[in-house]
């Protein structure tokens, strides 16, 4: 041990070192806790939090009960029970749809899987709950997820560009976009 | 009859405000160590009971006289309810002989009082270090009764660590003893009259400052304290001898583990840094002839510099990670101690050649 490292250990100079680090945290005092319930920070754009069904401006809903999402979901969140639309054979409709929760995990793959945009992922994260089943959704509970977080609904889908609804040999019924 | 009944009055009346006044200390240290330690790691530390937190040590409190009072399966009953006092007994009673301020007496009913100190006994310091070592008996049993190999461990290695920085302490503190030629803390405290350069950390003809850095450390080794908390190390054994403690059995221990700190910072006070005695000779009140008040003076600068070691251990405690136990033996036995008995032997030397005039 040379001299110098000699002095250092007896003076505790590396103790000294940490101990004005401290002392200049304590004396210039920038808390970067943010007190959480009382104020919370922005979330960023692209938050994914609770899961929603959306609807179109009519009021009905956009899920097609295709299934895709279900196959998509990497632990197995999503159940759908697929029918027809009563009356409209060449339309199917999601008559069951659950979601458990307490599996998720916010990937969004189901979202992306989804044809026509009936899924998206709100802001919504403050999801405590005492009992767990609470966690486990029903179709009802999803829809009134998204409408409470989505107020502003998209038309539907055959009214939304000319070509869709030129293409569109499902829908014959409706009224044409008008030009 | 009377005059025996009117002093044991006063006896409790000084015992009840010491008592209170380490309590409330207590209370307050739990509530800084949080916030310093905040500030210190850029955090705020307890913030939702009252304004900014600061009747958490109240809501502390609550919480633990409520809490169940959980005995494990297999405890020795007996000396798992004896620990938690066998610790915090001994933390409290060694205030009896510390000095808070002056020895200036009060003629109260007829009868002198001494009011700043409970007891000066002429072996103070002696018995302060005697009850010290009783208190690690609390935590070894603790450890031991708990049935646990967590607590049993945090014990054993309490017994080791109390054992060696104990004897540091007692060395350290010999070269000031020399000095004084007194183990009264009373007379040791009045020796360091008359301005900093008197204070036995600076006093020649032998400073102490050696024997200073050997006590403050030792100090923070025998209250397992950060970085040398290995008998309650958080990462290693859960809480070490508390661990199965819950309720008001941990809370004695808790409040075992802060009266001592403030018992060992008292002792730092009143051994190397003068005291209740101010920097400057005599007090500004008395140079302002107030002299009835100067005790009050005196007592600001006692506190001053309690707080002042308070501040130490919770500034130590933000700074240094826990030491190895190998690490904390070879300190203690390799290092601590010979600096500790060279300094009572230049002390010695130098009290010979330059005898107290």
């Amino acid at each position: 041990m040379n001299f110098k490292a000699w002095l250092k250990t007896i003076t505790f100079y590396e103790i000294l070192v940490g101990m004005k680090a401290t002392m200049a945290h304590l004396l210039n005092y920038t808390p970067i806790t943010v007190q959480y319930p009382h104020e919370k920070r922005a979330l960023p754009d692209n938050y994914r939090g609770m899961l929603a069904l959306l609807r179109y401006d009519d009021g009905t809903e956009k899920c097609v009960g295709c299934d895709l999402c279900e196959a998509a979901c990497p632990s197995r969140v999503i159940r759908v029970v697929s029918a027809e639309v009563p009356g409209e054979p060449t339309k199917r409709y999601s008559k069951e749809y659950y979601m458990d929760m307490t599996r998720c995990l916010f990937c969004g793959m189901c979202v992306d899987a989804c044809p026509v945009d009936a899924l998206a992922m709100t802001r919504e994260f403050e999801w405590a709950v005492y009992d767990k089943r609470q966690l486990h959704l029903n179709k009802q509970q999803l829809l009134a997820l998204g409408d409470r977080a989505f107020p502003v609904r998209e038309k539907r889908l055959e009214l939304q560009h000319p070509n869709v609804a030129f293409f569109n040999v499902s829908f014959g019924h409706l009224p044409q976009k008008p030009t | 009859m009377t005059e025996l009944s009117l002093r044991i009055a006063v006896s409790l009346a000084q015992i009840a405000a010491v008592m209170g006044v380490v309590m409330l200390t207590v209370m307050i240290l739990t509530l800084a160590e949080r916030k310093v330690l905040g500030w210190m790691q850029d955090r705020m530390g307890p913030m939702e009971v009252g304004p900014y937190g600061i009747l958490q040590p109240i809501a502390d409190g609550l919480k633990l006289f409520f809490k169940e009072d959980i005995v494990p399966a297999g405890a020795n009953k007996f000396m798992f309810t004896l620990a938690p006092i066998l610790a915090m007994v001994p933390a409290l009673i060694g205030f009896a002989v510390i000095p808070f301020g002056p020895s200036q007496k009060f003629e109260l009913f007829g009868i002198s009082v001494e009011p700043f100190v409970i007891s000066d006994i002429n072996i103070g310091i002696l018995y302060i270090l005697a009850f010290a070592s009783i208190g690690a008996y609390g935590i070894i049993l603790g450890g031991w009764a708990s049935n646990s190999k967590y607590s049993l461990l945090g014990g054993l290695r309490s017994a080791a660590q109390v054992i060696s920085y104990e004897l540091n302490v007692g060395l350290a503190i010999t070269g000031v003893l020399i000095l004084a030629g007194s183990l009264s803390l009373m007379k040791i405290t009045e020796a360091q009259a008359g301005g900093f350069w008197r204070w036995y950390v600076f006093a020649l003809p032998a400073p102490q400052i050696l024997a200073f850095v050997v006590y403050v450390i030792s100090a923070v080794a025998e209250t397992n304290r950060v970085p040398f908390d290995l008998p309650e190390a958080e990462s290693e054994l859960v809480a070490g001898f508390f661990t199965e403690y819950s309720g008001m059995r941990f809370a004695f221990f808790f409040i075992a583990e802060y009266a001592n700190m403030v018992l060992v910072s008292c002792v730092a006070a009143a051994m190397f840094l003068g005291g209740w005695n101010a920097p400057y000779p005599g007090t500004l009140l008395g140079h302002l002839g107030l002299d009835q008040l100067a005790w009050a003076e005196n007592i600001a600068w006692f506190t001053v510099k309690t707080y002042f070691f308070l501040f130490l251990f919770f500034w130590l405690r933000a700074t240094l990670p826990r030491l190895r136990y190998d690490q904390l033996m070879k300190f203690g036995w390799k290092v601590m101690l010979p600096i500790a008995l060279g300094n009572i032997v230049v002390t010695s030397i130098a009290a010979y050649l330059f005898p107290r005039g």
